[in-house]
């Protein structure tokens, strides 16, 4: 296990998928000043299963927002890919988001009118383009939803309606799915379902995830964990063990 | 408590103001209506002021009854009287009366006023006496030769007529003619060029007694009292002096005031009453959509309430808190409306100004008994649409703060299909018994149970609401993929919403349906008795009052070469029984080759000069038979004794009763006719069109047409009446719009998070517009077609019931209700402009975030 505080340059095998430059955001004036991004740059390679850990306040759910084009940066760029979304229209951004990322959020995932097929092809139907029938058929046995697929997310329980979310963000084969403490809602044993199947498509299908957490059972299923502390990436370790992932961050907090 | 509620009124501040509007447009159309009614009240009671400003006393013959528009009926007198009169110590002027109707034909061939519907074409005789003339000379003299005519400064001025100027003149009387005179002098009557827009035209007196009444004869005499002579004095010197005659009658100058303003005032209250109703639909609409405003959002803060209970707060305290709101608004929204209300009358009047309904000078009239019912109207109708929620907000229990918001809950089907089904029968029987069952109460009755019936479809609207959206939004989810998926199922979600949404637009739709429903059935019920009861060629037509044609016209077509028949038609009243009734005037002989009245029994022929024609149902409930005796009474005549020689099926064009020319001519001083009905010698028909064209021509009130024309013509005037009472219902429409606008706001506001997570999985802004205003149009289309269901059932049944009157085709306008199904949609849309633009911009990270 290595730990540094410069971004690592990503595994050989692949390329980069997402990357922040010099990327800052601030709320706020004067007085009231509040920097929740300060000069970062990371980057996550494509192929990986990256998570992003830090106390309350750190700014990862910002870097994710910003990475995934749901918020802008103040200073910096972020480029996914081989595209720069800085400065690209609302039109263009949302654009970005239904054809080249998929989402998982921590609550209100699921469109409450759809049914769970619905909501797992809603990017694709928004995009008026139909769904690659056999991965969708994989996506859809991957997460063991085939006998709820009519059903409305109201008849469906908390766990079932994260993994209808994961198959959502899948479905339409994303190149990074971006993950915002995805099982924070759901007890531990349908959260390991959710985050084992996270990895078995990374795994397996090359998938990019990119995934905030703060619990460190989650991040153990990462490849990598980058750890964020007042805006600032201050460490980050591959392969990490709940244990490993415990023990930096009571380094990193004391 | 109270410090509770003033922080929740002004934390929703805009949603208070969106739902004030709902009431402020009612209050402010009922304010209007009401102020504009007392103004132009008080204009008219001072104009029959000024007229008989130097009225002392009035000699005149005694009223017969009154007619079906409220016209006392009286016959003419003797001018002779005039030298009795004069003699009368306290006498100063005493003047003859005689007044009528004479149409001022223009430079370019049209006659000023002949339309028929407008300010009417007045003529008088020219009175000597400056204290008893309404009017005074501002140019020229008065008339002095038996062809020298004084006219309004107004019709003057339009005509560009002057002093010395050639005019032609049609006067519109029993001796009426077309001629031509030279305009001696122009008047003004008081400050205005004319009053109210009518046009005047002043004879010599003993002219106007040959052209409007007959030489010898005058409408009344008129008297100014010496200076110092009191009116009551004058009055029963006048009476002593008069004894012994009979007939006749003398009134003080106050009490023909008081007449005059009291047979305005019963007229015109036609006109109150009748954009009154409006008013009232456009209050019950906003009662509808302020039921709904409140439930949502007494819904929405059901954690609110019951975290107030939670901390200890009473039911009552979050009842009253939430009445307190409601309170609030309904005095707001009555108070702006009273303001916009009296700002509409005034401008009202300006614009009757400018259409040259020249209303003498006089302020906006605003009554405390305006102000009074205006404010307590408009907050008795938010407080009472109010308290359902009100009460629904009171039963939150204190746990309910704990849990997730409650979504609503759809109340037992089978209570909500009886409560509806029972409420809506009783809505269905007091209309139907308003409409058949007649009786004093018929309109009220008839009034409340489309009331009822619009509550009982609202109440039973929730049931049909989700399937009816699911069908109505069927072509969507193919035609424009996952938004008009997303909008349909919003639509269906909330079935008691959607409803209740519709429902404020069902009203003013199944209003609008309705008439036009009963409008094309009446022009369908008018066109099949012309296609198979019109046999005449022509028919010289007129607009009605004060543009009835002279009896010159019938003699001269009669005179063309090639007409084998003109033959008029002339209509007046006599009292039957305790009631006033229509009498048609026929010319037993050829009325069988112009129309045909489907006599069944008897012969018109045998009318001669005491037989009368009685139309079936009049017959059959007045227990004629032939050889009946009925007693009559015309107001020239008195009572006359005549006999039924025939009975006849069809009345549209005949009326009740039917009597020959020749006992219309004995019986009636107004010998105008209507209408006059050609017929040419057979093949003659497009013959002699010309040369007919060619007599109507010279009196502006008449218009040659065939029987199509006609037809169009019938159809036209149907058409007018129809949008104006459009033009009324706007208001309500308007304000059911602004009710889908104000429900979608607060859906969006409660799906803020979907909406949140639909952006920020690739929906477009646009495709959130694009969603929001689908719904709306579900929406908007399902009021509707609950609006035009009622509609086809309410002019169903006023068509049932007004079989009797002539209307006794159904017919249902499928283009115009097309059009109304379009117009639905469209205001959908336009609804949706604001809630879907808001929608549009929410910022997609807020609403990811918000808990």
């Amino acid at each position: 296990m290595t730990t540094t505080t410069q971004p690592r340059t990503p595994p050989t095998n692949a390329g980069v998928a997402a990357r922040a430059i010099d990327a800052s955001k601030v709320y706020g004036e004067g007085e009231a000043e509040v920097r929740a991004l300060d000069h970062i740059s990371v980057d996550f390679a494509s192929g990986q299963f990256t998570a992003i850990m830090g106390p309350s306040g750190s700014g990862k759910s910002t870097l994710l927002h910003c990475l995934a084009g749901l918020d802008r940066l103040t200073e910096g760029q972020v480029v996914l890919g081989d595209l720069d979304i800085t400065a690209l229209h609302e039109k263009q951004m949302t654009r970005v988001r239904r054809d080249r990322l998929g989402f998982i959020f921590q609550t209100f995932n699921l469109i409450p009118t759809l049914t769970a097929l619905e909501n797992i092809t809603l990017p694709m139907a928004l995009a008026g383009s139909d769904p690659d029938q056999q991965w969708l058929e994989h996506v859809i046995d991957i997460v063991g939803l085939r006998s709820r697929l009519k059903h409305r997310p109201s008849e469906l329980s908390g766990g079932q309606q994260q993994r209808v979310a994961v198959a959502r963000a899948l479905a339409s084969r994303p190149e990074i799915v971006f993950a915002d403490e995805p099982t924070g809602n759901v007890d531990s044993k349908a959260g390991a379902e959710i985050l084992n199947f996270m990895a078995q498509v990374v795994r397996d299908a090359g998938q990019t995830i990119v995934m905030v957490t703060h619990d460190p059972v989650a991040a153990a299923h990462a490849g990598r964990v980058v750890f964020l502390a007042d805006g600032k990436i201050v460490d980050e370790c591959s392969d990490p063990t709940a244990d490993s992932v415990l023990d930096l961050m009571r380094k990193l907090g004391g | 408590m109270w410090k509770v509620t003033i922080k929740g009124i002004l934390a929703h501040k805009f949603r208070i103001v969106l739902t004030s509007i709902a009431i402020v447009l009612g209050v402010s159309f009922m304010t209007g209506t009401l102020v504009l009614s007392d103004t132009i009240s008080r204009t008219f009671d001072s104009l029959i002021t000024n007229v008989n400003g130097g009225l002392s006393a009035q000699v005149r013959a005694k009223s017969a009854f009154k007619d079906e528009q409220g016209q006392e009926q009286r016959s003419r007198i003797d001018a002779s009287l005039l030298d009795i009169v004069r003699k009368v110590p306290g006498v100063k002027d005493a003047e003859i009366s005689v007044a009528g109707f004479a149409v001022i034909v223009g430079p370019n061939g049209k006659g000023l006023n002949a339309g028929g519907n407008g300010p009417p074409p007045l003529a008088f005789a020219w009175n000597p006496s400056s204290t008893l003339n309404p009017v005074h000379l501002v140019a020229g003299t008065a008339p002095a030769a038996a062809d020298e005519i004084v006219i309004d400064k107004h019709s003057a001025d339009t005509t560009h007529y002057r002093v010395g100027s050639r005019i032609r003149v049609v006067t519109v009387s029993s001796k009426g003619t077309s001629a031509i005179y030279r305009l001696s002098g122009i008047a003004k009557f008081g400050s205005a060029d004319s009053p109210a827009g009518a046009t005047l035209t002043f004879f010599r007196p003993d002219v106007a007694e040959r052209l409007l009444a007959s030489p010898g004869k005058v409408d009344s005499i008129q008297i100014a009292a010496e200076p110092g002579v009191a009116q009551n004095k004058l009055v029963a010197d006048l009476r002593t002096a008069l004894r012994g005659r009979s007939g006749i009658e003398v009134a003080s100058g106050a009490s023909v005031v008081q007449e005059q303003q009291n047979n305005f005032h019963d007229q015109f209250k036609f006109f109150t009453v009748f954009l009154l109703v409006f008013a009232i639909v456009a209050l019950i609409v906003g009662s509808f959509v302020i039921y709904n405003t409140f439930s949502i959002t007494v819904a929405q803060r059901t954690r609110e309430n019951a975290l107030l209970r939670a901390v200890g707060a009473s039911r009552r305290q979050v009842t009253t808190s939430v009445f307190l709101e409601a309170l609030t608004t309904g005095i707001v929204a009555s108070v702006i409306g009273l303001g916009l209300g009296i700002l509409a009358a005034s401008g009202l009047k300006a614009l009757l100004g400018v259409l040259n309904i020249d209303i003498p000078a006089g302020g906006t009239v605003v009554k405390a008994g305006t102000i009074r019912a205006s404010l307590v109207v408009g907050i008795l109708v938010t407080v009472l649409a109010s308290l359902i929620p009100v009460f629904k907000a009171a039963r939150v229990p204190p746990i309910a703060a704990m849990r997730e918001v409650a979504l609503e809950r759809t109340s037992a089907g089978w209570k909500r299909i009886v409560a509806g089904a029972l409420v809506t029968a009783i809505g269905v029987l007091s209309l139907l018994s308003g409409l058949f069952g007649g009786g004093s109460n018929a309109g009220s009755a008839v009034g409340f149970g489309a009331f009822i019936i619009f509550i009982g479809v609202t109440i039973l609207g929730p049931l049909i609401a989700r399937p009816a959206a699911r069908l109505i939004g069927w072509p969507l989810p193919r035609l424009v993929g996952v938004t008009g998926q997303l909008a349909r199922e919003n639509a269906m979600r909330n079935p008691k919403r959607t409803s209740a949404t519709a429902a404020a637009l069902m009203i003013g739709v199944g209003l609008v349906g309705f008439v036009a429903i009963f409008a094309s059935s009446a022009t369908a019920s008018i066109n099949h008795v012309i296609d198979h009861a019109f046999r005449a060629d022509y028919i010289v037509n007129t607009s009605g009052f004060g543009s009835t044609l002279p009896p010159q016209i019938e003699s001269d077509l009669a005179k063309v070469p090639g007409v084998k028949i003109a033959s008029g038609l002339k209509i007046g009243s006599m009292k039957v029984g305790s009631s006033v009734h229509q009498v048609e005037g026929i010319e037993p002989a050829v009325v069988d080759e112009l129309f045909g009245i489907g006599v069944s029994q008897g012969k018109l022929t045998d009318l001669g000069s005491d037989g009368i024609a009685v139309y079936k149902n009049t017959a059959k409930s007045k227990h004629l038979v032939i050889g009946s005796t009925l007693a009559v009474q015309f107001a020239k005549t008195g009572i006359r004794h005549l006999t039924v020689r025939a009975i006849y099926n069809e009345q549209a064009l005949a009326g009740p009763y039917v009597i020959s020319l020749a006992t219309y001519r004995a019986n009636f001083d107004d010998l105008t006719d209507l209408l006059i009905l050609v017929k040419a010698q057979p093949g003659q028909a497009e013959h002699v069109r010309a040369a007919v064209e060619s007599v109507v021509k010279r009196y502006p009130q008449g218009k040659l047409q065939d029987a199509k024309q006609y037809k169009a013509d019938q159809a036209k005037q149907f058409t007018q009446i129809v949008n104006l009472v459009y033009a009324l219902l706007l208001m309500a429409i308007i304000i059911a719009v602004f009710g889908i606008a104000i429900t979608l706001a607060l859906s969006i506001f409660e799906r803020t998070h979907e909406i949140g997570l639909l952006r920020a999985v690739g929906m477009s802004s646009a495709q959130v517009w694009g969603t929001v205003e689908l719904e709306s149009v579900i929406i908007a289309l399902f009021g509707t077609l609950l609006g035009l269901v009622i509609a086809v059932f309410f002019g169903w049944a006023l068509v049932q019931a007004l079989k009797d009157q002539g209307i006794d085709q159904f017919a249902v306008p499928q283009i115009g209700l097309l059009i109304i199904v379009i117009l639905g949609a469209v205001f959908g849309i336009v609804a949706a402009m604001y809630p879907g633009w808001r929608a549009s911009r929410m910022n997609v990270l807020d609403a990811i975030a918000t808990e």
